[in-house]
């Protein structure tokens, strides 16, 4: 469903990705561990077209990114680690907007209400505006975005971070749900703890390379600590 | 989807932010104060000028219907003729019933105040000098933009690209300096749809306003616009392709990818130099290329060739005093009459100068004409002038029509003297119904056909700018990185 070639990513002299290839199938929750400055953000944003590769290339749903971008964009929905929004409407006029821009057409409101309120948006915040909003209120809206395009592969750049405890809990099981029906699901994290719980697979990033993926059904919660931490140290 | 639903979305959405926080409402507000600021200040400026004409005119019917009681008075022997007020003498007639050479404000005159506040609008044509009564004055430069006029014109050139930049200065930065341009960006939605989705809402209100507002005032305001016809289609058809000229190089600015205080300073720079300092530069070139031949020269010589005529016209000067004893020989016998000295010599001296500095006029005027053809070819190096040129077009305000209102007046002004002087060689005395059927002056009408052909060409050099502006800025799209 997402795959990325042997892709390599420069900014000048520095160079963010060097040959990474992953893949992502329907069903799978692949969880990208690194430190900062890895190369996570990165690898997403060339999913998105945000940039363009320096060789390699990126594929989604069997279509190279690079050749149709506009046309892959209607198969993954992005959270990206701050959901920004047009401070001057409110939460539910953001969505109806993202959504309709999302899906081709504007949907009904109560459809709309339904989604603020699965991503777990306080019933009395839907209509004030968003410049009120606290950062894990705009996140939940950003994922009441991706809930509405109901695509087919999901692309989360620490879609939890500002989320409180419980709200990150229900959105893990909104991923599970995702998940279970069949959606590939990149996602980048500093929490081992989640990854381990809610990712099918696990790839551990270091300055622009992958180092090693592992199905985490395979690994401790500790063992996937010391691998970690044996990698940030070598 | 199709693109053409996904614009429709932006446009929507779009439409809204700008109704939410009243940037669109505030622009346009502002611009339907300045447009009717400025075409009342162009009406009044006509008003003045057209009875400024009117009096005039008025004036010279008076002069007529006098000359013509004294003429009577004085052949019903009710007056006695005096040497300088005998309407019968040709040398005297030429000048008292002299017309009034008058170039009337054309139907949309108040869109731009343009060459009528430098040019004269009418010239008393008589016997007397060319260099007395049309090169009396300064000639300015053909570009007259930093007049300081309060005209539409002005705030069609000047304001309106401000107006413009205020609502797109942050058209694409504002989206990533806000961080929704990830969002956006995240769908199915090409930058180009996204631009250009931005950008209707904010041109089509703010074109249409400004378009349409000063037709709608021309018309109520100004009843000869009726007849303007089509010409009310080129003044629209100007300041679209003009606004789109702005607004196509701030969407080009914009994908640059800079913060929108770069932009904002980008696109003042840019209106600095295309509508500040272009105009004077290129008047200091066109001035360069024709310069006009020194005044100091032409008063030089035309105080020698007075001092020479005075010399050779001695004995005509200083005659005359026996009519103050015999009034009666200055009355016409059988169409014979006795020109005296002094009126003869008068014509004379003043025939003499105008042949001597004939030259030196014609520096003037070829001088004024290659400035002028000269800055027809120069406008098209900035949108700025060429609106202005366009739009002084339209109100009949331009150069051009100046230049050539000077030649008909230079004309009929050779015609006029050239059908007195063997009158006043010959002794004939004028009749009364010569004095009735002197040549009157045909006033020019607005070259209309002319205005369109002009028009034309600038309306398709500034939509060819809006589409260079627009195409570099598509071209910049495709390496546009989301930060
Ligand atoms: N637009 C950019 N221009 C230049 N360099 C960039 C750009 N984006 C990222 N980089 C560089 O690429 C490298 C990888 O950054 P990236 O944001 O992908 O890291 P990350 O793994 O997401 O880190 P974090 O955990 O902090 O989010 C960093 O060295 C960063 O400085
Ligand atoms: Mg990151």
């Amino acid at each position: 469903m997402l795959e990325a070639v042997n892709v390599t990513k420069e900014f000048g002299p520095n160079r963010a990705l060097n040959g990474v290839s992953l893949r992502v199938e329907a069903g799978e929750i692949y969880c990208l561990l690194g430190a900062n400055g890895a190369g996570k953000t990165t690898l997403i944003n060339l999913f998105l077209n945000f940039h363009q590769p320096t060789s390699g290339s990126v594929w989604i749903n069997g279509r190279d990114v690079a050749s149709a971008p506009i046309d892959t964009k209607r198969d993954v929905a992005y959270i990206p680690e701050q959901v920004m929004l047009y401070g001057m409407l409110t939460g539910l006029e953001n969505l109806d907007y993202f959504a309709a821009l999302a899906t081709g057409q504007r949907q009904p409101k109560d459809h709309l209400v339904a989604l603020l309120a699965e991503a777990g948006l306080p019933a009395d915040a839907v209509d004030r505006r968003v410049s009120n909003y606290s950062k894990g209120m705009r996140q939940k809206v950003g994922i009441a975005i991706a809930l509405a395009k109901n695509a087919r592969a999901l692309l989360l750049d620490e879609p939890t971070s500002g989320l409180d405890p419980s709200a990150a809990n229900e959105f893990s099981q909104l991923l599970v749900r995702a998940q279970e029906r069949g959606v590939a699901i990149l996602t980048t994290t500093h929490d081992l703890f989640h990854a381990k719980q809610t990712g099918t697979r696990v790839g551990i990033m270091k300055r622009g390379n992958l180092m090693s993926e592992l199905d985490s059904a395979d690994v401790s919660h500790n063992d996937l600590e010391a691998l970690y931490l044996q990698h940030m140290r070598d | 989807m199709s693109r053409r639903g996904t614009l429709a979305l932006v446009v929507r959405q779009e439409w809204r932010m700008l109704i939410a926080d009243r940037s669109l409402l505030l622009v346009l507000g502002l611009l339907v104060a300045l447009i009717t600021y400025g075409f009342a200040n162009g009406l009044a400026e006509v008003r003045t000028r057209d009875a400024m004409v009117e009096s005039v005119l008025q004036a010279e019917a008076k002069a007529g219907r006098s000359q013509l009681e004294r003429f009577d008075r004085i052949a019903s022997g009710q007056e006695l003729p005096s040497p300088f007020n005998n309407p019968a003498n040709p040398a005297i007639a030429g000048n008292g019933s002299g017309r009034q050479a008058v170039l009337p404000s054309a139907a949309l005159a108040p869109i731009a105040i343009g060459q009528s506040d430098m040019m004269p609008n009418s010239y008393r044509i008589g016997t007397r000098s060319k260099v007395e009564f049309m090169y009396d004055s300064e000639i300015e430069s053909p570009w007259n933009l930093l007049s300081g006029h309060f005209d539409l014109s002005f705030v069609i050139v000047f304001l309106l690209p401000l107006l413009i930049f205020a609502l797109t200065f942050n058209l694409l930065s504002s989206e990533r300096e806000s961080g929704t341009e990830r969002m956006l960006l995240s769908q199915p939605l090409g930058l180009g749809t996204l631009a250009l989705g931005k950008l209707i809402p904010r041109a089509a209100p703010l074109l249409a306003v400004a378009a349409l507002l000063p037709i709608l005032l021309l018309l109520a305001f100004r009843s000869e616009a009726w007849g303007a016809g089509w010409l009310l289609f080129g003044w629209a058809a100007l300041v679209l392709a003009y606004g789109l000229f702005w607004f196509a190089l701030a969407f080009a600015i914009n994908t640059l990818r800079r913060s929108s205080s770069a932009n904002a300073l980008m696109l003042i720079a840019g209106w600095t130099i295309l509508v500040l300092v272009m105009p004077v530069m290129l008047n200091l070139l066109v001035e360069r290329l024709h310069p006009a031949p020194s005044r100091t020269e032409l008063s030089i010589q035309t105080r020698a060739i007075q001092a020479d005529n005075l010399r050779r016209y001695d004995d005509l000067f200083s005659g005359d005093y026996r009519y103050i004893d015999e009034p009666e020989s200055l009355q016409a016998k059988d169409g014979k009459i006795e020109i005296p000295a002094r009126t003869m010599a008068s014509f004379l001296a003043r025939r003499d100068m105008d042949k001597r500095v004939d030259g030196l006029l014609d520096g003037f005027d070829q001088s004024l004409a290659g400035q002028q053809a000269a800055a027809d070819r120069l406008s098209f190096l900035s949108p700025a002038v060429l609106a202005y040129e366009g739009l002084t077009v339209l109100a009949g305000t331009d150069g051009q029509r100046y230049l050539t209102f000077r030649q008909d007046v230079s004309q009929f002004h050779d015609g006029w003297r050239a059908r007195f002087e063997p009158l006043i060689m010959n002794g004939v005395a004028i009749t009364r119904p010569d004095l009735e059927n002197l040549p009157r002056w045909q006033a020019p009408p607005h070259d209309r056909r002319g205005a369109a052909r002009a028009l034309g060409w600038y309306v398709a050099v500034m939509a060819l700018c809006a589409l260079v502006a627009g195409v570099l800025g598509c071209w910049r799209l495709r390496r546009y990185t989301v930060a």
